[in-house]
């Protein structure tokens, strides 16, 4: 019982301790809890997009009208539900969800926050939706569709146009991929492409597995863009770079690591989209909720170097990426 | 109210901590089967809410594959003489592709309307309040079932098998059968983690147990230092420290992110703060001293 009692007192005492501590929020400043999943250089695109988006409205910490609190789960998840827990019980005024997982885990339990979305597929691809298919009240952002697939598959013919074998690597554990994968194989088929598909569930995979889709002989690797494809592109570049076969995607920042040319969306274009539905939120505030948009801006990139590495003849109406 | 959610999920994650406990502490086994069966655990819970089917069908599922899941590695470990890390690494490999086969998905977002444990006792208005009086129950129900069973003949045989498997054999223990079905309880325990944490945050996802032994052990040994520091030695209140190891494990947690610091630092910092609470008493000499004293 003397032990139990010792116990009680070093709780009460801890709670105690760590219950002091919390900040207050000045009334005029608006706080948004920023929540990514991932350490990942192509998201934080999206994020920045997002901060200069708000900077152009005139909501930024240096007016001192704006505060954004992100959190970074860093892969654990319960990291990343006790980051959501920080931003509902501190009460953020809104909640920006970077990716798929961030965005579900934000619906989930938000406790009555608006939540704005970016980087992740239609609320009903990622399982948000009820039975009537609506997606939740408090949620507004942007989300792209699986359209973007079937040109970016069909741009590979621009470039190499005696393509036949096509090989990608796809995450299991990725809802997004799997849907792109889908996608992929149907079109794949309309457009007369073979596609060589094989799974990754972590990113130390990928440099046996994209060795082994160059051994099976493909003419061009198509990297869907997933958390695994970003953390490690370097990977298949460098396998696909020494056996000669060139890589096509759908994202411009991966163009910028070593990719050949890509149709898509570009995160900073996508993270700046949502930055501004947030601004007319925090305008219109009780008035007006924004909803839900399909990504704008998708543009076609290449990059000279890569293209030059595989001596491509640069298509028409392909935008030169900065490098 | 931030540190409250913090406690909560401690106490969802404390079943997982017992179920540790038990196969590193009584068993001397490094379990990293974890990783599969806590996943295991949420995912068929997840799944099964889906589907709209009882809670208690449910927790007896999820309970049941975990249980499963311990008995691979405990089977493979004892009949096929693998080594302890190997055999839990191997069941872990494959439960991945199993939970990605019954979840169909990488992640199931729980229906709104669909049951839930947390729907059952609301005394309170706030939902943090309610969800922490729950898992207090959950964890006294946990901690009596425990205690008991460590009093029990079979109870004592597993603790005789752990310390010294040859002389347990001695006394007539078969502590081959015992180990396996040590490891199946403490697995059965992992999963009721997975089952409170997917009702808790309202999704399964694959990767979700990626990396929580680690978690599981780190919170383990805290609370052990936490009991050799207050220097107590009954069993049922130290198997509550485990949980109570938990429950420091996410406040300190808590503590660094609302510290403000730059994300890429967080897990720097939680493996300081965890560092001087574990590590400091041993280099005061009065502590030390005392401690012997008693």
């Amino acid at each position: 019982m003397y032990g139990l009692l010792k116990v009680m007192f070093t709780i009460s005492i801890s709670v105690f301790f760590f219950s002091c501590g919390e900040k207050e929020n000045r009334s005029d400043q608006k706080v948004i809890g920023f929540l990514d999943a991932v350490e990942d250089a192509t998201l934080a695109l999206a994020a920045d997009g997002f901060k200069e988006a708000l900077e152009e409205r005139g909501l930024s910490e240096e007016e001192g009208n704006l505060r954004i609190i992100s959190r970074n789960a860093q892969g654990d998840m319960s990291l990343l539900v006790q980051s959501l827990q920080y931003f509902t019980s501190t009460g953020v005024d809104l909640i920006a969800a970077n990716s798929t997982i961030s965005t579900i885990t934000a619906v989930q339990r938000s406790r009555g926050i608006p939540i704005c979305m970016m980087v992740a597929p239609e609320p009903h691809m990622a399982g948000l939706t009820n039975s009537e298919g609506q997606s939740p009240d408090l949620l507004f952002g942007v989300y792209e569709t699986l359209d973007y697939i079937d040109t970016s598959l069909a741009m590979i013919l621009d470039w190499v146009p005696d393509v036949q074998r096509v090989g990608l690597i796809y995450n299991q554990a990725e809802t997004q991929s799997l849907n792109a994968l889908e996608r992929v194989r149907e079109t794949g088929a309309q457009i007369g492409l073979e596609i060589i598909a094989l799974p990754v569930t972590n990113s130390s995979e990928t440099q046996l597995v994209s060795r082994a889709l160059i051994d099976r002989k493909i003419d061009v690797f198509f990297a869907l863009p997933d958390n695994i494809i970003f953390s490690s592109f370097e990977v298949v570049l460098q396998n696909c770079n020494r056996a000669g076969v060139p890589i096509f995607t759908s994202e411009a920042g991966l163009v910028a690591r070593g990719a050949v040319a890509a149709f898509g969306a570009d995160f900073y274009q996508w993270g700046y989209q949502a930055g501004i539905l947030a601004a007319d939120y925090f305008e219109n505030e009780g008035r007006d909720f924004p909803g839900l948009e399909r990504v704008k801006n998708r543009s076609r990139v290449y990059n000279p170097e890569s293209a030059e590495r595989f001596s491509l003849s640069v298509a028409k109406g392909y935008q030169k990426l900065e490098l | 109210m931030f540190y409250l959610t913090a406690i909560t999920l401690g106490l969802a994650l404390g079943a997982l901590c017992l179920g540790i406990f038990i196969s590193l502490r009584i068993f001397n086994f490094p379990d990293i089967t974890a990783d599969g069966s806590y996943t295991l655990g949420g995912v068929i819970t997840a799944v099964g809410i889906a589907a709209g089917w009882s809670l208690a069908e449910v927790f007896l599922l999820a309970v049941l594959g975990g249980m499963l899941a311990g008995t691979a590695t405990g089977l493979i470990h004892t009949r096929m003489k693998l080594n302890s890390l190997l055999s839990g690494i191997l069941v872990m490999t494959g439960l991945y592709s199993i939970n990605l086969a019954i979840l169909g998905r990488s992640n199931i977002a729980l229906p709104v309307d669909g049951s839930n444990i947390f729907n059952w006792l609301v005394p309170f208005q706030s939902e943090v309040w309610n969800e922490f009086i729950t898992l207090l129950v959950v964890f006294l129900l946990m901690l009596t079932f425990l205690s008991w069973l460590l009093k029990t003949d079979f109870g004592l045989s597993m603790r005789a098998a752990g310390n010294n498997s040859n002389m347990a054999r001695g006394f007539g223990i078969n502590s081959d059968a015992v180990k396996v079905i040590g490891l199946a309880i403490a697995n059965g325990f992992i999963a009721i983690s997975g089952f409170l944490v997917v009702q808790l945050q309202g999704f399964a996802d694959i990767n979700m147990g990626v990396g929580i032994v680690i978690l599981g052990l780190g919170a383990v040994i805290i609370g052990e230092s936490l009991m050799n520091i207050l220097n107590v030695k009954s069993m049922t209140i130290r198997i509550a420290g485990v949980v109570l190891g938990s429950i420091v494990f996410r406040l300190i947690i808590s503590l660094v992110l609302s510290m403000g610091v730059d994300p890429k630092w967080i897990k720097l910092l939680t493996a300081l703060v965890v560092l001087i609470i574990v590590g400091l008493p041993g280099l005061i000499p009065n502590v030390n001293k005392r401690i012997k004293l008693e």
